[in-house]
C-alpha cells in the first residue's frame, strides 16, 4: 500500500487507466502502427523530455529547448536549400546545438545568472537566428535518406528517432541513478551552497548538463525536419512549455533534488496515450488542451495538499 | 434523390453542353465514413463549410459517419499532422483538409493514401500535390489575382503604396493568390504606380494580425491600402485602421464575410472586398470526396460528375501546380457598400 502511495505508483495506475479506457474506447488503438504513430507524433518533445528530467532535478531549468530545436532543424534547412550536403548539414547543426548549449551554461554556471533569466532571453534569441535563417519561408526538398530516417522504420518497426528515445532513455536512466555524476546532479540539486562547500564542482556538473541539453535539442531539431520534410520558422514553438509539463507530472521537484526516470517515463506514456485516446475519440484539440491543463494542476496540487494532511496529522 | 440527381443529368443535356452519359452522378445511400479537417476551429468560414459539407451528406443519403475536428490555431500545423494520421489509423474513407501545414502534411498524407485513405484538399492545397487525390479550388487562383489587383487599385486610387497582410507563410492559396497579384501588377501597365512594398503575416490570429496592420501604417507612412486575402485578416486590418482613426488615410481590402465586414465597408473602412461562399465549398468538397469513395469517380483529368444543386463540375490540371489535380468552383462576389447589407443576413 505505502508503495502504490508514492507518486510512481499513482502514475502507474493512472497509465493503465489511461490505456484499459483506450483500448474499450478506441478499437484501433492497439493496432502496432497506431502505437508507433503514438509516439512518433511527439517524438522530438519526449526526448527532450528526458534531457530536461537531468536539469530541473539539478534545480535548472532550461526554457530555450524549443527554440534550440527549431534554430537546428532552420540551419538544416537553410544549409541544404542552399545546396550543402546534407551529411555536412547534420553536422553543422548539431554543432549549433552545443554552441547554444555552451551559451547558457557560460552565462549560468560561470557567470552565476539565474537559469530562468538566461534560457527565457536564449529562448527569444536563438527563436530569432531561426527566423533570420528562413524568414516567413518554409525550406524542403530534403535528400531521400533524409526523410526515410525520419518517417520510415528503421530497427523491425521502429523509425530511427523512436530507437534514439529509447538508448537516451537508457543512458540518461542509468547517468541519473547509477552513477556519481548522477549522484552529484541531485546533491547540487538538493542543495547548491552545501554541494560545492563539500568539494563539488558545481559549475562543471551544470556545464555538462546544458551542453547535453543543447546537443540533443538540436538532434531533436534534426528529428523534426525529417519527420516533417519540410521546416519553417516556427519550428517547435512551445514544445518547451509540453517538455516540462512532461517532467513536472512526472514528480520531478521544480525546485530540483527530487525526481526519477520512472516517473518521467510514466507522465511521458500518460500524456500520450491520453492524447492518442482522445484523437481516436475525436476529441478536439482544445479539450485535449483543457485535459491536459488540469492534469498538470492535480499534478502540483496533490502532493503539496497530501503533505499538508500529513503535517496536520502530524500536529494532532 | 434519384430524381434529383436525373433532373440534373436531365438539365445538363437540355443545356448540350456535354454528353449526358459523361457526367456521373453518384449512387445516393452507400457508406463512406468523412472527416473535415479545417485549418482550424473557431472561425466562420470553415462553419460554413461544416455546414455545406452536413447538406451535402445529408441529401447523399452517406450512411457511415462524418466528423467536423480540427486543432487550436497555435498548434495547426503540428495538429492537422497529427489528426491526420489518426484518421488513417481510424480507417476513415476520406479527410477532407484545408492544408496549413504547407509540405509538411505530405510524407502523412502519402502514408494516408497507402492505407486506403482518400485526402481531398479544400480551400488551400498541398502546394507539391504529394498525396492529394483532387483539390476543390474555390476560385481560379490566378483571376483571384486580378481581383485583388482590381480592388487595391480602386482603393488607392490608381498609385500609390500599399502591402499585403496574410495568414501564415505557409498557407498554399495564400501564397499562390499573392504570387498570381505580383504577376498581375507586373504584366499590365494600368498598375504601374501601385508599390507592393511589404508582405506580413498575421497566422489568422485576430490579435497578430490586427498588431501587424498597425506595424505596417507606422512603417509606411504613405501607405494607401492594406491588402489581406484572409477573412481573420481583413477584419482585424479594419478594426485596427478603425481604432486608430486611420480610415480616411489607409484603406483595407481583401477576402472577407460579409457578415463581419459589413459595419466596415458601410463606414469606408474597407469600401470593398470580395469572397465565395464557404457553404458551397463545403458542399462540392462532400459530393466531390463522396464519388471519389465510393468509386464513382477515379479522381482522374477530364471525369465530369454532378455536384447536386451546384451543378456540373469537371476535374483538370492545376495550372498552378504541375502534376496536381483540381475541381474549379468559383466564381466570387465583390462587395460593396451597395450590396453588403443584404448579404451579411
Amino acid at each position: 500500500m505505502a508503495r502504490l502511495m508514492t507518486w510512481e505508483g499513482l502514475l502507474a495506475l493512472l497509465f493503465l487507466a489511461t490505456f484499459a479506457g483506450n483500448v474499450v474506447l478506441a478499437p484501433e488503438f492497439l493496432t502496432l502502427q497506431n502505437q508507433i504513430n503514438l509516439f512518433q507524433l511527439s517524438i522530438e518533445k519526449i526526448i527532450v523530455a528526458l534531457v530536461m528530467t537531468l536539469i530541473i532535478i539539478n534545480a535548472e531549468i532550461d526554457l530555450s529547448v524549443a527554440s534550440v530545436m527549431g534554430l537546428s532543424a532552420c540551419t538544416f534547412g537553410y544549409l541544404v536549400t542552399g545546396g550543402f550536403p546534407a551529411a555536412g548539414a547534420i553536422v553543422v547543426c548539431l554543432a549549433v546545438g552545443l554552441v547554444a548549449g555552451m551559451i547558457n551554461a557560460l552565462l549560468i554556471a560561470r557567470a552565476g545568472i539565474p537559469s530562468l533569466v538566461v534560457t527565457l532571453a536564449m529562448l527569444i534569441g536563438f527563436r530569432g537566428f531561426a527566423r533570420v535563417l528562413v524568414k516567413d519561408q518554409s525550406m524542403g526538398d530534403f535528400p531521400l535518406w533524409v526523410t526515410h530516417l525520419g518517417q520510415d522504420a528503421l530497427l523491425g518497426p521502429l523509425p530511427l528517432s523512436l530507437v534514439l528515445f529509447l538508448v537516451f532513455l537508457a543512458g540518461l536512466g542509468i547517468l541519473l541513478h547509477r552513477t556519481g555524476f548522477g549522484r552529484q546532479i541531485v546533491v547540487i540539486g538538493t542543495n547548491a551552497e552545501v554541494a560545492r562547500f563539500s568539494g563539488l564542482n558545481v559549475a562543471r556538473v551544470k556545464t555538462v548538463l546544458f551542453l547535453m541539453s543543447g546537443f540533443i535539442a538540436a538532434l531533436a531539431g534534426l528529428l523534426y525536419a525529417a519527420r516533417l520534410g519540410s521546416v519553417r520558422g516556427d519550428a517547435g514553438t512551445g514544445f518547451e512549455l509540453d517538455i516540462i509539463t512532461m517532467v513536472l507530472l512526472g514528480g520531478v521537484s521544480i525546485f530540483g533534488g527530487k525526481g526519477s526516470m520512472t516517473g518521467v517515463v510514466l507522465s511521458i506514456l500518460i500524456i500520450l496515450n491520453l492524447r492518442n485516446g482522445m484523437a481516436l475519440t475525436n476529441i478536439t484539440g482544445h479539450i485535449q488542451t483543457g485535459v491536459i491543463g488540469v492534469l498538470l494542476i492535480a499534478s502540483v496540487l496533490i502532493p503539496n495538499l497530501t503533505n499538508d494532511l500529513r503535517v496536520r496529522r502530524a500536529k494532532a | 434523390m434519384n430524381k434529383f440527381g436525373f433532373a440534373l443529368t436531365m438539365a445538363a443535356s437540355l443545356m448540350g453542353t456535354t454528353l449526358m452519359a459523361d457526367v456521373i452522378t453518384a449512387t445516393p445511400g452507400q457508406a463512406v465514413n468523412i472527416v473535415l479537417l479545417p485549418k482550424f476551429l473557431g472561425i466562420l468560414p470553415f462553419d460554413q463549410a461544416d455546414r455545406g459539407a452536413q447538406e451535402a451528406a445529408a441529401e447523399l443519403g452517406n450512411t457511415g459517419t462524418y466528423q467536423y475536428i480540427g486543432p487550436t490555431p497555435e498548434n495547426s500545423a503540428a495538429g492537422q499532422i497529427e489528426m491526420l494520421t489518426t484518421a488513417t489509423t481510424q480507417k476513415q474513407g476520406v479527410v477532407m483538409l484545408s492544408n496549413n501545414a504547407g509540405d509538411q502534411i505530405a510524407p502523412t498524407a502519402e502514408a494516408a493514401q497507402a492505407a486506403g485513405t482518400k485526402v481531398v484538399t479544400w480551400d488551400s492545397p498541398i502546394p507539391s500535390g504529394k498525396g492529394e487525390s483532387v483539390f476543390v479550388a474555390q476560385v481560379d487562383f490566378g483571376s483571384i489575382g486580378t481581383v485583388m489587383a482590381d480592388m487595391v487599385f480602386d482603393e488607392a486610387g490608381g498609385a500609390g503604396e500599399f502591402a499585403v497582410l496574410s495568414a501564415s507563410p505557409d498557407a498554399a492559396n495564400q501564397n499562390a493568390w499573392i504570387e498570381a497579384m505580383k504577376g498581375v501588377l507586373a504584366s499590365d501597365a494600368k498598375y504601374k504606380d501601385l508599390k507592393l512594398v511589404d508582405v506580413v503575416y498575421g497566422n489568422d490570429q485576430s490579435e497578430e494580425s490586427y498588431n501587424r496592420a498597425l506595424g505596417l501604417v507606422d512603417k509606411y507612412p504613405d501607405l494607401k491600402v492594406i491588402m489581406a486575402p484572409t477573412t481573420v485578416g481583413i477584419v482585424a486590418a479594419a478594426k485596427a485602421m478603425q481604432d486608430e482613426k486611420l480610415c480616411d488615410k489607409v484603406k483595407v481590402s481583401g477576402l472577407g464575410l460579409p457578415a463581419e465586414m459589413v459595419s466596415y465597408t458601410m463606414n469606408g473602412c474597407a469600401p470593398e472586398f470580395a469572397l465565395w461562399s464557404f457553404v458551397d465549398l463545403g458542399y462540392l468538397t462532400y459530393y466531390t470526396s463522396y464519388l471519389l469513395a465510393t468509386g464513382s469517380i477515379k479522381g482522374e483529368i477530364g471525369e465530369e460528375f454532378a455536384a447536386g444543386r451546384m451543378g456540373n463540375f469537371k476535374i483538370d490540371e492545376d495550372p498552378g501546380r504541375a502534376g496536381a489535380k483540381r475541381v474549379l468552383m468559383g466564381p466570387f462576389t465583390v462587395y460593396n457598400k451597395d450590396n453588403v447589407e443584404a448579404a451579411s443576413k
